[in-house]
């Protein structure tokens, strides 16, 4: 017993006259050896996938004025025999839909035909919305997507126009994309040089200019991969 | 021999081994695929594996069940007092004894080879395809790994305008090492192509939207020199480079119906169960003519009949092999778009598949359900023509051994067949089919 006694009353003692733990000041990370140059890995972790057929055709709904499909279709195909649009059924198979009826898997992946629906699709959009805002004088805020006026006369201007495109299709100012505005400009000019060689009666060449912006826009590939 | 040098002959084999499987004959830059499914599961007692007796539990075709008006070769045999049953069909010099759904096929018997036995361990549509076209099962409902199409098509077709078009052929493509170009073109029709190429030349030009295709590719490619993920967006870029060519080369003609009819005026537009697929055919034709595929997938056939309909089962696949013959006489007709004075079919080579067969019992409701036994067709200058490998038990038409593989005698199987059909033509067959063995009997 008085073993036990004794044991116990040395323990005691170990435990309360231990010292107090060191206290570490804390410092920047940066200051400790080897970690000057620490890099931080904020790489996205996984590659890029296609966005839905769903989610496409719902913004694409949207940029049309937030009509229903066949409404859309209906639009897209107009009464002027421009052959722009045929009906939603022939894309749905090569935009990555699954096709029930054909046994046909949801697409995960583009191909070029699926690149040519884009093409098919972005032109029937961009061709209609230069007609509904550009031609049609809307006032701004009734426009969906050349909500912008006056002429592209230089580079500065066309770049102030093309930003209100940028956001409207990817989501963010032109800034963000170095070199895209110059780019896009010099597709501007050629177009419009282009026609007015060759004038094509639907649209003036300005208006050919800003459709084909447009089309670069909505076939990019930052609006179909995510 | 001393260690050492044994180690270092191992190091040298090892290093050359990628080089060694990389290596293809230089010939198969020019060869030309077509894949084609029986969709439904056929019943191989009518045309691959004949059988006019009644057997264990085989319940042949007979003119109870069979609508045999309709089928030209069906010859009757007495099978008991009120049934009659079919006539082998087995030409002279004919190797491979047929049932009468063979049609037209018949002619040409020296140039095909037969697979019996096939061991499916299936009776599930969407497995069975899987299994067929990429031999594997399916894992969780999902595809595992890619078929055949884009197998052959990431060795051999980067290059082409279309490495795969696929109209409602079970093309998947899974997997690693693999070219984003040869994502398979998957659609239900050949004009739902003709629709999409359509382009107004009332608003923009040719031009102009060449300009914007243009401009998009290199946008790709300058975002793909920026990611971390390129593949994608390099992928991307080579679809828009394709969709140029496409556009650029008034491809469109190829692809409309119409046109296809005029230009392969012998392919039969009007048969009773394949006017709809001989389109397809008239396809693979006239693309291949013009160099732009590598791989043509579609389908033939319709053959899931459990009810009364099995009655149309041999006129089915009489139309299906019609198609199948009139499309090796129009590739016989057809120069090869690159070697001058040769013809398509000598480098064409065609895979005839279906999911199973069906049982070799008449159910209740006098037709036939799905069987885990199969067979498949190849029609290809590097295959032994007028052959047939491997086959089913008399009694019970369930797949009996075929030879002795690595591990042992057993039946053949899909991977298999891949395997084979990859190796001639000279493509490392393991790294895409996981479970195939090279069956060198088959091969020419």
């Amino acid at each position: 017993m008085k073993r036990v006694l004794l044991a116990a009353v040395v323990s005691i003692t170990a435990c309360f006259g231990a010292r107090t733990p060191e206290v570490v000041p804390s410092v920047p990370v940066a200051s400790l050896p080897g970690h000057d140059r620490l890099a931080v890995d904020t790489s996205p972790k996984e590659g890029l996938r296609m966005v839905p057929p769903e989610a496409y055709v719902r913004t694409y709904l949207q940029l049309f004025g937030g009509l229903a499909p066949l409404a859309v279709q209906k639009k897209a195909k107009g009464g002027d025999g421009a052959q722009l649009f045929d009906a939603w059924s022939d894309y749905l198979a090569t935009l990555g839909f699954p096709d029930d009826k054909q046994d046909l898997p949801r697409a995960t992946q583009t191909n070029a035909l699926m690149v040519a629906t884009f093409e098919r699709l972005g032109a029937a959009l961009c061709d209609r919305a230069v007609e509904n805002d550009l031609r049609s004088k809307k006032p701004l805020a009734e426009r969906v997507v050349f909500a912008f006026e006056g002429e592209a006369k230089d580079e500065a201007s066309f770049t102030t126009r093309f930003d209100v495109l940028h956001r409207t299709f990817l989501g963010y100012p032109e800034k963000l994309a170095p070199g895209r505005a110059a780019r896009f400009y010099k597709l501007f000019t050629d177009t419009v040089a282009r026609h007015q060689k060759d004038v094509k009666p639907k649209l003036a060449p300005e208006e050919t200019g800003w459709a084909v912006v447009c089309e670069g826009l909505i076939r990019h590939p930052e609006f179909h991969l995510y | 021999m001393n260690r050492r040098s044994f180690f270092s002959s191992l190091i040298a084999l090892g290093a050359a081994a990628p080089i060694l499987s990389s290596a293809k004959p230089a010939s198969a830059e020019d060869e030309f695929f077509i894949f084609i499914h029986g969709t439904g599961g056929w019943d191989v007692t009518l045309w691959a594996d004949p059988r006019n007796e009644r057997r264990g539990i085989i319940d042949p075709a007979t003119t109870l069940n069979t609508d045999t008006g309709l089928v030209r070769l069906w010859q009757d045999q007495t099978l008991d007092d009120d049934e009659q049953t079919f006539k082998i069909v087995q030409p002279a010099g004919c190797k491979i004894p047929f049932g009468p759904g063979i049609g037209k096929l018949v002619e040409h018997a020296d140039r095909l080879t037969v697979i019996n036995g096939l061991a499916m361990n299936t009776v599930s549509h969407p497995d069975g395809t899987a299994f067929s076209a990429t031999g594997r099962h399916l894992v969780g409902g999902r595809v595992a790994t890619s078929s055949i199409d884009t197998m052959i098509a990431n060795e051999l077709g980067r290059d082409r305008t279309f490495p795969i078009v696929s109209v409602s052929f079970p093309s998947s493509f899974v997997g690693d090492g693999l070219d984003r170009r040869v994502v398979p073109l998957r659609v239900g029709s050949i004009n739902a192509i003709t629709r999409v190429l359509a382009r107004s030349e009332k608003w923009e030009t040719m031009a102009d939207r060449d300009a914007v295709t243009a401009l998009l590719s290199a946008e790709a490619r300058e975002l793909a020199s920026r990611s971390h993920h390129p593949d994608v967006l390099e992928g991307m870029a080579v679809q828009y480079d394709a969709l140029r060519k496409m556009l650029g080369g008034e491809l469109q003609q190829v692809f409309a119906p119409g046109a296809l009819r005029n230009a392969q005026s012998g392919f039969d537009y009007k048969a009773r169960f394949g006017r709809d697929h001989a389109i397809n055919a008239a396809f693979a034709v006239e693309a291949m003519k013009r160099n732009l595929v590598r791989c043509v997938g579609f389908t033939l056939g319709g053959f899931d009949t459990h009810q009364t309909n099995y009655k149309n089962q041999a006129a089915i696949q009489q139309d299906t092999f019609d198609c199948v013959a009139d499309l090796v006489r129009a590739l016989d007709a057809a120069p090869h778009p690159t070697r001058a004075g040769h013809k398509l079919s000598e480098h064409t080579h065609i895979l005839v598949m279906s999911e199973f067969c069906r049982t070799p019992q008449i159910n209740v409701n006098g037709g036939r359900d799905h069987y885990p036994n199969n067979s498949a067709l190849v029609i290809s200058p590097r295959f032994k023509g007028n052959l047939v490998f491997g086959k089913a038990d008399s009694e019970q038409l369930l797949p009996a051994n075929a030879k002795a593989f690595a591990l042992g005698p057993r039946p053949i199987a899909p991977p298999d067949v891949l395997a084979t059909f990859l190796s001639a033509f000279g493509i490392d067959h393991g790294r895409y089919v996981r479970d195939g063995e090279v069956v060198p009997e088959l091969l020419a």
